[in-house]
């Protein structure tokens, strides 16, 4: 049996999630600590990718990073990227669905540490970034792992959006799900069979890592 | 060290405007909730920037709406004991310590020890916070405070979360403490009792404004306001309209009272027709043995009433004395076992005298 699907899986989803904490939680932290205009309207367009169906967000994609994008123009010209139909392609798509499965937990465990904590290590001589460091981080990182779990599940199980700008090149750009989905297709019962063991199994590790995480000592 | 501050700030239509100044001394603000005390203490940490104004540790302005002056918190070396204490939770005692003494290893274990010792909390270094008692906490907040060295030390309610059989010792623990480290600090309190207990220096809050400030005796028998004369619990609060005032005496008229003679309160007295207020402590009215016979010089202010209402509260009695024809009611604590011995109960006529040199007139 071809394992180059759960191989590429693996590699998106680590790669996007990679993307998603470092991004995800700086947005997340932006959100927790900071009173800006526009707040609202920008906690609306993070937390979108959770209810638009992936297929509208894979055309978005595909308009904002395609041949005919200025965004897709520039990557390839510039830097000789190409984002559509390439594994890159995958990554962003999964990156996007699973950042507000990450920035939620990660902005509730941010706020949860109190200001008046965190006021307190300033009140003892300690910068901005020692109290990060210090007293911010230690108390939250629970929920931002529990994140970072929920966003690798999220991006090892996107379909829509990757199939929309990645496609499905087998040995190229084809993930675990859409290879099930082709082996139903084909009815290759035996491989969709073994796929679906896999991807349920894994997703239940994940969950109970995730939950094991949000059992805080603090 | 000094400390002097003038701050204002609006929030909607609730406004702070303050200023008062202080050096290597322990200031009670006091007042009751929602008066701004918390808020006062936040601009002097630089955790709420004040509208206007400015704030002065030693002879460093730390903030100054005029010239745009505004440290960050860390550079102000402020003490500040937040309410709830905010205890790191996930560091021992220990590491809370160190952390605000936050210097090389070595100097800090010296250091830390000193304060745990100081602060009774020997044994308990490598306790987290969620296994101290709220007494404990309390301590090692204050280590944690004062293991930064602060210039100026801000404490806001420090005993308001705990029990009342502990609050006694700790109170007396903090003033032991403010010896051993006497640093300019400002308490800030909504209990009369702790107020009274801590503070040589009281400033009374209401409002977001100070209604007077000064030495603990001034504030609680020589009252500014009517208002401060509630606050500090002196509810016998009349008012009346001056009908003579000759040799630094004011005669005082009151419906229900009839003919009050009291001390003038300083120079710039109260004008014969004006109307004023006076008051008296509870505890510093005396009841007069109904067989006695008195002489003229103490017939002045004695008062008949009725007693409507007896409450005990630990050692003494509270009675309300209702006289006149009007709804005045007088305030009179007095020791259980007088109370015993002239047998007073409800419904008992009684004779009390509102000695001059005990009644305060507020002049304004």
């Amino acid at each position: 049996m071809d394992l180059y699907p759960l191989y590429l899986t693996i590699k998106v989803s680590f790669t996007a999630t990679v993307f998603t904490v470092a991004f995800g939680l700086l947005l997340a932290w932006v959100m927790a600590k900071r009173e800006f205009l526009g707040k609202a309207v920008l906690d609306i367009i993070i937390m979108q990718p959770l209810v638009i169906p992936p297929t509208v967000l894979g055309y978005y994609l595909l308009g904002a990073f395609g041949r005919l994008s200025f965004l897709g123009r520039f990557l390839e010209d510039v830097f000789g990227l190409q984002i559509v139909f390439t594994w890159k392609g995958a990554v962003i798509a999964s990156f996007i669905s699973s950042l507000p499965l990450f920035v939620k937990p990660a902005r509730a465990a941010l706020e949860g540490v109190g200001s008046d904590l965190e006021d307190a290590a300033r009140l003892l001589g300690k910068t901005e970034l020692q109290v990060i460091k210090d007293i911010t981080l230690p108390l939250a990182w629970r929920g931002i792992a529990a994140g970072a779990v929920m966003a690798f599940a999220r991006a090892t199980g996107e379909f829509g959006a990757t199939l929309m700008v990645a496609g499905n090149i087998p040995g190229l750009t084809q993930t675990l799900p859409i290879a099930i989905y082709d082996a139903v297709q084909a009815g290759d019962a035996q491989t969709a069979n073994v796929l679906v063991g896999v991807i349920t199994l894994f997703s239940f590790i994940v969950l109970y890592i995730a939950g094991r995480f949000t059992k805080g000592r603090f | 060290m000094d400390l002097g501050f003038d701050i204002k700030k609006s929030f909607g239509e609730f406004r702070i405007d303050v200023s008062l100044s202080l050096n290597d001394d322990l200031l009670v603000l006091f007042g009751p909730s929602g008066a701004g005390k918390t808020l006062i203490l936040k601009m002097i940490s630089g955790i709420v920037a004040p509208d206007e104004g400015y704030v002065t540790i030693g002879s460093e302005k730390v903030f100054d709406s005029k010239t745009g002056v505004a440290r960050p918190i860390r550079e102000r070396k402020i003490g500040y004991l937040f309410q709830d204490y905010a205890l790191f939770p996930h560091m021992t005692v220990f590491e809370n310590i160190a952390y605000g003494a936050g210097a090389k290893q070595g100097a800090v274990e010296a250091k830390v020890k000193e304060l745990v010792s100081l602060t009774r909390l020997t044994g308990l270094e490598e306790r987290y916070p969620r296994e101290l008692s709220g007494g404990q906490k309390q301590r090692c907040a204050l280590a944690r405070t004062l293991a930064s060295e602060p210039r100026v030390l801000l404490l806001d309610e420090p005993f308001s979360a705990l029990d009342y059989q502990v609050r006694e010792k700790l109170r007396a623990d903090l003033l032991r403490i403010h010896d051993a480290y006497p640093i300019t600090t400002i308490l800030v309190t909504h209990d009369l009792e702790e107020a009274f207990m801590l503070g040589r220096r009281i400033a009374v809050i209401n409002n977001g404004r100070i209604e007077q400030s000064g030495l603990r005796e001034d504030v609680f028998y020589r009252p500014a306001t009517r208002d401060v004369a509630r606050f500090i619990g002196t509810r016998n609060i009349f008012t009346g309209t001056v009908a003579g005032v000759n040799e630094g005496q004011v005669i005082i008229t009151n419906p229900d009272l009839g003919v009050i003679k009291a001390f003038m309160p300083g120079e710039g007295g109260p004008l014969i027709g004006a109307e004023v207020s006076f008051c008296i402590r509870p505890e510093e009215i005396l009841v007069i043995r109904p067989d006695k016979v008195l002489d003229s010089k103490v017939q002045d202010n004695i008062i008949e009433g009725e007693i409507v209402s007896a409450t005990g509260k630990g050692s003494t009695q509270v009675l309300f004395l209702k006289v006149g024809t009007g709804d005045t009611l007088i305030k009179v604590e007095l020791p259980n076992f007088v109370v015993r011995k002239l047998s007073l109960a409800i419904g008992r006529l009684i004779r009390v005298s509102l000695k001059r040199e005990n009644i305060w007139v507020i002049n304004r």
